[in-house]
């Protein structure tokens, strides 16, 4: 059994380029310049060449269909695992042809370096620039540039010098680093293994030792820590106990660890990791296929993407993602098709996206190849993560029927405006004569803010209530802003979808700080679902001043619980957009307090506020909570 | 090296997961190979030690009889739900490798499984097949949907991207999936040493300097000159081979592209 485990060191290698300039060719001469192919295939490839009556073409161990071998192209695509001098490569082959583009995507979705081929008779051709484009939005970083066939050019040097300098321009445009141009002869196997004589002009590494070069020099690559993510395939009911089965995409998980499901919002605690026939274990890594085992028992199905409660995915219902368009059939705006991402499907729109200033009617049309920006709006909420292109959780494919019709990655740029609105320039702030510090020597005490954060029923308004209650009694200026109390004057425009939860959440916070200005204790009592609302909150109201209380409640407490009967109404269907159950829920990272309510009395909540403003210089140190009452708030 | 074995592990595990959560009446296409015990471990692996589907043998009838008795033995050890599919009327009219071997694959393999996938109601099954067999399996995807006649479309496959899988076909469809695609014959010998997983005695020498290295029906199966008497030797001998795997098979040979027109029409 391992105990640590880590993704092997493979490198994944695709070849791509136009029709005919020599992929499978130049993969066929990598094999058998290494001694990689056994005696009696080599043997059948001969006798397939002569039966044809063609030369020996190292083609044909990768073209091995009929049709493929007839027409001299390759239709599918294929991958050979290669070990050469200690390193395992995966190399894959992709065919050129426009036709067949969804199979050269195919191929190349695994890959994580690419190799360019280019004839240098026929030079840059359309599907040399489209397969930079296409591995460019996979997620391929960098390629190594072979120019062949120098053979028939008679191995002239300034021919390639000028190909290798335009495609190396070519690559660095797709956002691809070139790490070498070499110049080859596939079939000849001129300057693959070893270096060629005709081409002695040419004193870099020929492409095999160089791939190994390249592969040595990453040898070191460390993942760092990354956030844990792992998508939910199925949840499995065995001998009474329930597995939640999926794979680490990212990260990892141990025991004891609390977990946060994205988009459901549920959260629970790792309870045990199960593998099978190992049994339990304390820790999974990346890329392992695992079962938790929860220890509050909540109902989520396959979809969620699992994360640590303190780094979670992102959460949307519209995206924009770069994507080409893989099927024969055209896109269609007015069609209904599905968006996966991680293990979630959801139905969708998709809408072209026409660049600005384009001064263009909008597309509506898109064939096989065509590569664009679209808006995708999905008809339920889908996690995601933009930023963290090794869970994978930024590619995502679309689907019209039965069919992917195309494949991409989210835009780092999100279709979603959370720009906080900037005032009019000419606009000017008018300076009063009272200071805040004024006001706080005449109140005798200094002014904060508590902003109380949590699912609904979580106890953030019996908090506030019961504070208010304390403070005031002991002569405090305390003031509380409850968010459904808001709702119905300030907020009353405001709806529930995520643009109006964090327009919601930056009045709160400007009335919040018009309070704490005036010397209040301002308590704020919302649920606040988004790490990136209240961390504009903290910005508006200042780091110093922000007291963040995680109102922690497990989701199953809240919904007994239910005090607006809200919970109800979303089995019901009366309510939609309820924060743990339809909606999102981001718990804060670093919390000042983190409260649960399911354990403590109000009492014992009040108390850790007050040790909390007695800490902070807010409230004087000798008025502790046992020498006043509170009011008990009613009981649970 | 155990950490490229559990990446292949690891695939294959998610693969089957995807599938089984997505298809309708999975099964589990099961010659008692090394390659389909190996897929039928790594059932158990995905399923916390269950195998929550059943098993599907097509019995050709011309068997090595060994494998008969040892499917049967097995299958009843492990308590596996094992369909047995037979074209019966091919049989009765004849049917042997005499009518030519393509001919008589075609019908007590792929009319057979074809059939038992309709009686069966089978939404799809697993087969442990693997890219370095053979040319046109190498050309194959992880999932790969099949119309009412099991027809392979090998000239247009559908695209599959990084994880996500064309499971969801129409009813008539069936869909085969391949969770061992991206193994070796040497990964399965390293992996079968490894889980130290139970696998029928023919694949060794007992002593008459003789083993089968791929199994399939008696008259269309030879065994190869070999001295490996356990996992060990098996491995060392694969390392240094200048012969392909299935060069024991004599359906591959009966034609250049043999295997492709099996293939196309549905054959495992």
């Amino acid at each position: 059994m391992v105990e640590v485990y880590s993704e092997p060191d493979v490198k994944k290698i695709v070849v791509v380029g136009h029709v005919d300039h020599g992929k499978s060719t130049l993969l066929g001469r990598i094999l058998l310049d290494t001694g990689k192919i056994p005696a009696d295939k080599v043997e059948h490839v001969r006798k397939t060449c002569e039966e044809k009556r063609v030369p020996f073409e190292p083609a044909f161990f990768f073209d091995a269909l009929q049709e493929e071998q007839e027409q001299g192209i390759s239709i599918d695509t294929t991958r050979v695992n290669f070990e050469f001098d200690g390193h395992r490569f995966l190399l894959i082959d992709a065919p050129g042809h426009i036709e067949f583009l969804k199979n050269m995507t195919s191929g190349a979705s695994e890959a994580q370096q690419g190799i360019v081929m280019v004839d240098c008779v026929e030079g840059i051709r359309a599907q040399t620039s489209r397969h930079l484009k296409v591995l460019s939005i996979l997620g391929i970083r960098e390629v190594i540039i072979v120019v062949n066939k120098l053979d028939k050019i008679g191995y002239d040097e300034s021919v390639f010098n000028k190909l290798a300098a335009d495609l190396a321009d070519l690559a660095d445009g797709e956002g691809l680093k070139c790490l070498k141009v070499v110049p080859i002869s596939a079939l000849l196997g001129e300057n693959i293994t070893k270096p060629s004589e005709n081409m002695s002009w040419y004193n870099g590494l020929p492409l095999l030792p160089f791939i190994l070069k390249v592969k040595e020099e990453t040898l070191d690559f460390t993942t760092g820590s990354e956030p844990f993510r792992m998508v939910l395939q199925d949840v499995y009911k065995f001998n009474d106990k329930r597995y939640f089965a999926g794979r680490v995409m990212s990260g990892e998980i141990a025991v004891g660890t609390e977990v946060f499901f994205s988009p459901s919002g549920k959260v629970s605690t790792v309870s045990s990791i199960e593998t099978f026939p190992q049994g339990s274990r304390q820790k999974a890594f990346k890329g392992e296929s695992i079962s938790l085992c929860l220890s509050e028992q909540i109902f989520v199905e396959r979809g969620e993407v699992i994360s640590s409660t303190k780094e979670v995915p992102e959460v949307e219902t519209e995206l924009s993602a770069r994507v080409v368009w893989l099927a024969a059939e055209p896109f269609n705006p007015d069609n209904e098709y599905l968006l996966k991402i991680g293990t979630n499907e959801v139905k969708c729109r998709v809408e072209v996206v026409t660049k600005p200033g384009a001064n263009k009617a909008p597309v509506t049309v898109l064939n096989n190849g065509d590569i664009t920006d679209v808006k995708i709006t999905a008809e339920r909420q889908i996690a995601f993560d933009r930023t963290l292109a090794s869970a994978n959780l930024n590619k995502l494919v679309i689907c019209s029927k039965y069919e992917t019709v195309a494949a991409g990655v989210v835009n780092l740029k999100s279709g979603r405006k959370v720009e906080t609105p900037v005032a009019d320039p000419n606009v000017v702030w008018e300076q009063g004569y009272v200071e805040r510090a004024q006001r706080e020597e005449q109140n005798g005490h200094k002014g904060a803010v508590l902003w109380l954060t949590g699912l609904s029923g979580a106890g953030k308004s019996t908090l506030a209530k019961s504070l208010e209650n304390y403070l005031f009694n002991s002569g405090y200026k305390v003031v509380v802003l409850d968010g459904d109390n808001l709702r119905t004057g300030l907020n009353a425009d405001l709806g529930f979808s995520p643009e109006d939860r964090t327009e919601n959440i930056r009045r709160i916070s400007h009335l919040a700080k018009v309070f704490l200005d005036t010397g209040f204790i301002t308590v704020v009592a919302a649920i606040s679902p988004f790490q990136q609302d209240r961390e504009q909150a903290r910005k508006t109201i200042g780091d110093a001043d922000f007291n963040e209380i995680f109102m922690f409640c497990p989701l199953e407490v809240c919904k007994s619980r239910d005090p607006k009967g809200l919970y109800k109404k979303v089995t019901t269907g009366q309510v939609s957009n309820l924060t743990g159950m339809s909606s999102p829920y981001q718990p804060p990272a670093n919390p000042a307090l983190r409260l649960d309510s399911s354990k403590m009395t109000t009492r014992e909540e009040v108390t850790a506020v007050i040790d909390l403003l007695v800490d902070n210089g807010i409230v004087k140190g000798d008025i502790k909570v046992a020498a006043i009452t509170p009011q008990e708030a009613p009981v649970r | 090296m155990s950490s490229y074995l559990d990446w292949l592990e690891n695939e294959s595990v998610f693969i089957i997961r995807e599938a089984f959560n997505k298809t309708k009446n999975l099964a589990l296409l099961w010659s008692m190979g090394k390659d389909s015990t190996v897929l039928l471990h790594l059932v158990r692996k995905a399923f916390l030690g269950q195998v929550p589907m059943q098993l599907v043998h097509i019995d050709t009838s011309y068997k090595i009889p060994e494998m008969i008795t040892w499917r049967d033995e097995y299958a009843k050890k492990h308590n596996l739900k094992l369909i047995v599919g037979q074209n019966k009327q091919a049989l009765a009219d004849g049917m042997g490798p005499d009518k030519g071997r393509l001919v008589c694959c075609g019908a007590l393999k792929t009319q057979a499984l074809l059939d038992t996938v309709k009686e069966h109601k089978l939404g799809g099954l697993m087969l442990g097949i693997r890219r370095d067999e053979e040319g046109s399996r190498g050309k194959e995807r992880v999932v790969s949907p099949r119309s009412s006649n099991s027809e392979w479309s090998y000239k247009n496959q559908p695209a599959e991207m990084w994880h996500y899988y064309n499971l969801h076909v129409p009813d008539d469809v069936h869909v085969r999936v391949h969770p061992i695609l991206h193994w070796t014959e040497t990964d399965i010998w390293d992996y079968i040493q490894r889980e130290n997983l139970d696998i029928m005695p023919l694949y060794f020498d007992n002593g008459e300097g003789r083993r089968y290295r791929s199994l399939g029906c008696a008259p269309c199966t030879s065994s190869i000159e070999s001295c490996a008497k356990n996992l060990d030797d098996i491995i060392t001998e694969l390392r240094t081979t200048e012969t392909t795997e299935r060069a024991g098979r004599a359906q591959d040979r009966e034609d250049t592209y043999a295997m492709q027109k099996l293939r196309k029409d549905g054959y495992m």
